[in-house]
């Protein structure tokens, strides 16, 4: 486990880009895909080695009413699981 | 309705500067003068655009064979496919890969025979290892995902360390760790490369540990054999779901090896646009669902898993492509399977009995998420 750090830049990871439009946004990786909706396509247009993970967390924290704690919580084991899996990097 | 193809596997070249004893291509080549045409690739890159696919494979024999292969990698790019190039390095400069990827490519994946020179152009008959050793950090540099490909067998299983070790020297993105697969050459040769029992439990250990500690750095994906498996293999995501295979000379296959089933008629991309093959090709229709499957698959929980296993590797060891998979523990000809693991572990004392099911340990199963799909392009 590597919890992105506050200051940590997520990107997408090298190989892995953006495919489609609208409905059918698609991250295309090596050998996979994945559809990303909703809130997973709200973490990932924000990881674009701009934002820091403090600032994608506090932005979902302005759009989602929901706990704080929680939504960093989620964004963090998000990431580090598409880490894991050489999507992003932080 | 039908879903369109993740990916297509474009064997542009049966041509190849190596001669490898586990070769998946089959053991009766297409000549370079029946080879499909720059403009009859570019036209079946694009169908395969429109029609849905995702990811574009070029493969061989040595794609880099084709002096063509930048064109057909911009087409690809344009016509909005994934691309990724499977090659052994051979024919690789500074200057083509620099042409390559600003033409789009966005994956190379580099096979090695092991990691020790000798060894490994023995398996290869070709002094290879050390110009792959040399382009590693190239493409390293060039920006697109690197993927190192091992294949391994009993000759190589017992340095699966050393082989480790040193891929991370070369700083994949992933590395993939794959058992030879007992088709074509593979099969012909499989008394010298099917592993022990004590080999592939050794090497799951090793696995385990080094994806502990790679993790986040280097993904790896690790292909069991599955004659040691207990369950077999879904091959190619079952036949004509997920993947579509275009040989050399233009037929339409849904994976490697079928064309060593016989009376499959394969249709021609030079005859037929892609989305027709995809949907309506016999060879395609022939094995997918589950209206062809024998028992014990027909009633199995897990027909949606594998697919009753490969068609090809049921051919080739019972002669009946309608078998249950002889590797799985359920199939009423598991005997032949069984016999090959007694024959190979014979001198060790060990019991041919199925491991418990190592791929589910070894290998990350795909995610039941609906968004989620990852495939293999190669059988197993």
């Amino acid at each position: 486990m590597s919890r992105p750090l506050d200051t940590s830049l997520p990107r997408l990871a090298t190989g892995c880009r953006w495919s489609g439009e609208g409905e059918s946004r698609m991250l295309l990786f090596p050998e996979g895909a994945l559809r990303v909706r909703d809130t997973g396509h709200a973490i990932l247009q924000r990881c674009d080695g701009q934002h820091t993970f403090q600032q994608i967390v506090e932005q979902l924290q302005a759009l989602y009413q929901a706990d704080a704690a929680k939504i960093r919580e989620d964004v963090a084991g998000f990431l580090d699981r598409l880490q894991q899996k050489r999507v992003v990097d932080f | 309705m039908l879903p369109a193809p993740l990916a297509l596997i474009a064997e542009i070249t049966h041509r190849c500067p190596l001669h490898c004893v586990y070769c998946s291509n089959p053991l009766q080549l297409t000549a370079a003068a029946s080879e499909l045409s720059t403009e009859d690739w570019i036209r079946v890159v694009q169908q395969a655009g429109k029609l849905g696919v995702l990811h574009l494979h070029l493969s061989g024999g040595e794609p880099l064979a084709r002096i063509d292969l930048t064109e057909l990698v911009s087409a690809a790019h344009a016509a909005g496919l994934y691309t990724n190039l499977i090659t052994s390095g051979i024919g690789l400069s500074p200057s083509r890969l620099d042409c390559l990827v600003k033409a789009g490519l966005d994956h190379i994946q580099l096979s090695f025979q092991g990691s020790r020179e000798n060894d490994a152009d023995d398996i290869a008959g070709t002094r290879a290892h050390a110009l792959k050793t040399e382009l590693a950090p190239l493409i390293r540099k060039s920006g697109v995902a690197f993927t190192l490909n091992f294949v391994v067998h009993r000759k190589n299983l017992d340095h699966l360390e050393e082989i480790i070790s040193f891929a991370e020297s070369l700083q994949p993105d992933r590395l993939e760790i794959a058992n030879v697969q007992y088709y074509g050459w593979g099969l012909r040769n499989r008394d010298a490369l099917l592993p022990t029992r004590q080999q592939v439990e050794d090497s799951m250990r090793v696995i385990a540990a080094a994806e502990q500690k790679l993790a986040g750095r280097m993904r790896i994906d690790a292909v069991p054999p599955d004659y040691y498996a207990r369950f077999p293999k879904p091959c190619m995501g079952g036949w004509g779901q997920r993947l579509m295979l275009i040989d050399p000379s233009g037929q339409a296959l849904p994976c490697h090896a079928a064309g060593v089933i016989p009376g499959l008629q394969f249709d021609s991309v030079r005859e037929h646009p892609l989305q027709w093959i995809w949907r309506e090709s016999p060879a395609f229709q022939k094995f997918r669902g589950e209206t062809w499957m024998p028992e014990p698959c027909r009633s199995c929980d897990r027909r949606g898993e594998d697919f009753g296993g490969c068609r090809c590797q049921a051919f080739l060891l019972t002669g009946d492509a309608t078998a249950t998979d002889p590797v799985c523990s359920l199939a009423p000809a598991h005997q032949l399977v069984d016999a090959e693991l007694l024959r190979v572990n014979s001198s060790t004392g060990s019991t041919p009995a199925s491991l418990d099911a190592p791929r589910d340990q070894l290998r990350e199963s795909p995610s039941k998420s609906p968004d989620w799909w990852s495939y293999r392009p190669h059988p197993g």
